[in-house]
């Protein structure tokens, strides 16, 4: 393979035509049949693969890595745009596809091979080291259905490794099987590296492609969102995920959600929490920095208003909870968009996961915008303590105690 | 019209990708064949024991209950021809309308092309057959050796009828399999229309005995040529005309060449469908 170029405009996934009865109705005749609205699981992807490349494609569930693999692997056709693989490819995108239980391990081989696009004279020549490979030596000829699970992964990992393609397209099925199989796995796959072989591998195990990939692709909602190298992707690609998970957009002027309650005078716009770096996370490290933020708006202006956050465990507990007022803050204007930011030098909460209120309210306590539960954040500690504090401590003793060195 | 990137017309291209598919296609044959019957005791004798009890009951029923017109006696064995390769067409077409849907998962989790999967249809069926025939062989030797009939070299005429019949099938099979993956009620179309077209082709009755003002239309049933040649060769023992082979290898022609244009309009999307 040489330098393969793969364009993909839209891709429209499912469309309403049910049955004969509506194509041949619709006007012109079987214009229903082209997919115009749709789902588009990806849109206006492209990009290039040079021969040996190996490749990581990262992304949330949804985001399209499997259409890419299926488009590549010629299983559906974009709706727009091209896509072109050079030389011979293989998709392990399910182990064991075509594995029928009734037929012994032998039939399923040659089965298995044919839907790889090996020929018979093929598989022939390879069947000893695909069976040696997955070790079912003893067990060639017993019904499929009598082997364990662990086994027919083997066998279908060892078919789709023994057939020799020049690119290689891989769904999250490397690490299958014990410990040591899934070594041996891993060391094949590295021997296709050397061997120049182009590999594309969709996981979700971001240090696997990190650690395995010279490059990785990113995804999101079916847009490629970034290309480059592994570590860097991997990387920028977490960030995201953290960010995501550390600040939660409030809808603007819709109906007060559920544990929202108050006048509306005043509105929480978003809430963050962010960690002693300034990014929003929702993971912090006890002990650390970090911060809770919120966006909000008053329109018309305000005089009177003080902000709050409170935290609690997630059952429930109440841990903290301050505002403005409570600290000496007199307000004298609030008007259009603002950024309220409580910082915390050091993060004294046990690990555990914690809830956050939000709040503007009057100073007689009368609730602009009330937000309960808005956000919730873990702290994780290197030791592991009870309750919910988490001080920085040392413990000290006098008297007839010693501990051992 | 279009063309492949190899100067034949595109059309042609589900034909051409089954021939290359060949091994493919006999694995999968086979694997549908030897799964449906490992794990009974009695296996592949299943195919001769269900075709010999149907033998049997029109046997009976046509010698103690009904009596037939004196032209197609022993009418069992007359029957029992025609209903056995009509068996055969009507199960690989319900097949090829089910074949995306049960082999949805390949599919879609590998390349495999998916014409494979309606020439499975008609092979695991024709199988079938194949392996009902020694009933059939057996029954016009028994009717030989009681007298009842005068078996005789245009017996071997038959075995090409079925081929031909059989292009016809995985013709009708590509069409019928690929509509069906787009359009739910395919399914039942075929049905209703397998039942329709069962007593308007000559099966249960020779094509001689349609009054000749109503023959014409006869013909116009594609199947009406090949179940009146499988009675000529296999029943009657009379040579088939030129003009019914004619007839026969137009009919597949024109079926196989429009099933795979069908088929190739239809194919991408095929694996998003099943």
């Amino acid at each position: 393979m040489r330098g393969a170029t793969k364009l993909y405009r839209r891709y429209g996934r499912k469309r309403s035509v049910g049955t004969l009865k509506t194509a041949l109705l619709s006007r012109p005749a079987g214009a229903a049949l082209v997919p115009e609205a749709g789902v588009a699981a990806l849109t206006d992807v492209s990009f290039e693969v040079a021969r040996g490349e190996t490749v990581g494609i990262v992304g949330s569930n949804g985001s399209g890595k499997s259409t890419l693999l299926k488009l590549l692997a010629g299983i559906v056709r974009p709706t727009r745009g091209e896509v072109e693989v050079r030389g011979r490819l293989a998709a392990l995108l399910e182990l064991g596809a075509g594995f029928h239980p009734e037929l012994s391990g032998r039939e399923n081989v040659e089965i298995a091979g044919l839907l790889l696009g090996l020929s018979k004279a093929e598989i022939a020549r390879r069947f000893d080291d695909i069976v040696r490979f997955a070790e079912l030596e003893e067990f060639l000829d017993a019904p499929l259905r009598t082997y364990s699970s662990g086994m027919a992964v083997r066998l279908g990992f060892s078919i789709a490794a023994h057939s020799a393609p020049d690119v290689l397209l891989v769904d999250e099925v490397l690490a299958v099987g014990d410990e040591a199989f899934a070594h041996r796995s891993l060391e094949k796959f590295s021997e296709f590296e050397k061997a120049g072989k182009t590999i594309l591998l969709v996981s979700h195990d971001l240090s696997l492609v990190a650690a395995r990939c010279r490059r990785a692709i990113w995804l999101d909602a079916g847009r490629l969102v970034a290309d480059g190298p592994a570590p860097d992707t991997v990387a920028r690609y977490r960030e995201r995920v953290a960010e995501r998970e550390g600040e939660k957009r409030l809808a603007p002027g819709a109906a007060a959600p559920a544990g929202s309650i108050g006048s509306g005078r005043a509105r929480v716009v978003a809430v963050r929490v962010l960690d002693g770096r300034g990014r929003p996370s929702g993971r912090l490290r006890s002990g650390e920095a970090a911060s809770l933020e919120m966006e909000v708006r008053a329109e018309p202006a305000l005089r009177d208003f003080v902000f709050g956050f409170a935290l609690s465990t997630v059952a429930g507990q109440p841990v903290f909870g301050s505002n403005t007022a409570l600290e000496g803050l007199d307000g004298e204007a609030f008007s259009g968009e603002a950024r309220v930011r409580l910082e915390i030098p050091t993060l004294s909460l046990a690990p555990g996961v914690y809830s956050v209120d939000a709040a503007i309210h009057a100073a007689d306590g009368a609730p602009y915008d009330y937000r309960r539960d808005v956000i919730r954040f873990e702290v994780t500690a290197e030791t592991a303590t009870s309750g919910v504090w988490n001080p920085r401590r040392r413990w000290r003793t006098e008297g007839g105690v010693r501990w051992k060195e | 019209m279009s063309k492949s990137s190899d100067g034949r017309p595109r059309f042609l291209s589900p034909l051409l990708r089954t021939l290359r598919q060949r091994p493919l296609v006999v694995a999968l044959t086979k694997r549908e064949l030897s799964a449906r019957y490992r794990g009974s005791a009695l296996g592949f004798v299943w195919s001769l024991i269900n075709p010999l009890l149907l033998l049997l009951v029109y046997a009976t029923v046509f010698r103690f209950v009904f009596t037939p017109r004196a032209d197609v006696r022993p009418y069992a064995l007359f029957l029992f021809g025609g209903v056995l390769v009509w068996g055969f067409v009507s199960a690989a077409l319900l097949d090829a309308a089910e074949t995306f849907r049960t082999n949805g998962p390949l599919l879609r989790k590998t390349t495999v092309a998916p014409e494979v999967f309606p020439a499975v249809a008609v092979g695991a069926r024709l199988s079938h057959l194949c392996l009902a025939l020694p009933v059939l062989g057996a029954a016009i030797l028994f009717a030989a050796v009681t007298g009842s009939a005068s078996p005789g070299a245009p017996l071997f005429q038959f075995p090409f009828v079925l081929l031909l019949l059989t292009a016809t099938v995985f013709g009708l099979a590509l069409a019928v399999s690929s509509l069906a993956v787009h359009f739910g009620d395919v399914r039942d179309l075929i049905g209703n229309l397998l039942t329709l077209a069962f007593f308007l082709t000559p099966v249960l009755y020779p094509a001689a005995s349609v009054p000749q003002r109503w023959r014409p239309f006869l013909w116009l049933n594609p199947f009406a040529i090949f179940f009146s040649s499988v009675h000529e060769s296999a029943f009657f023992f009379r040579p088939i005309s030129a003009s019914a082979w004619a007839g026969m290898a137009l009919t597949a022609a024109a079926a196989l060449l429009s099933g795979a244009w069908v088929f190739d309009r239809l194919r991408d999307s095929i694996a998003e469908e099943a």
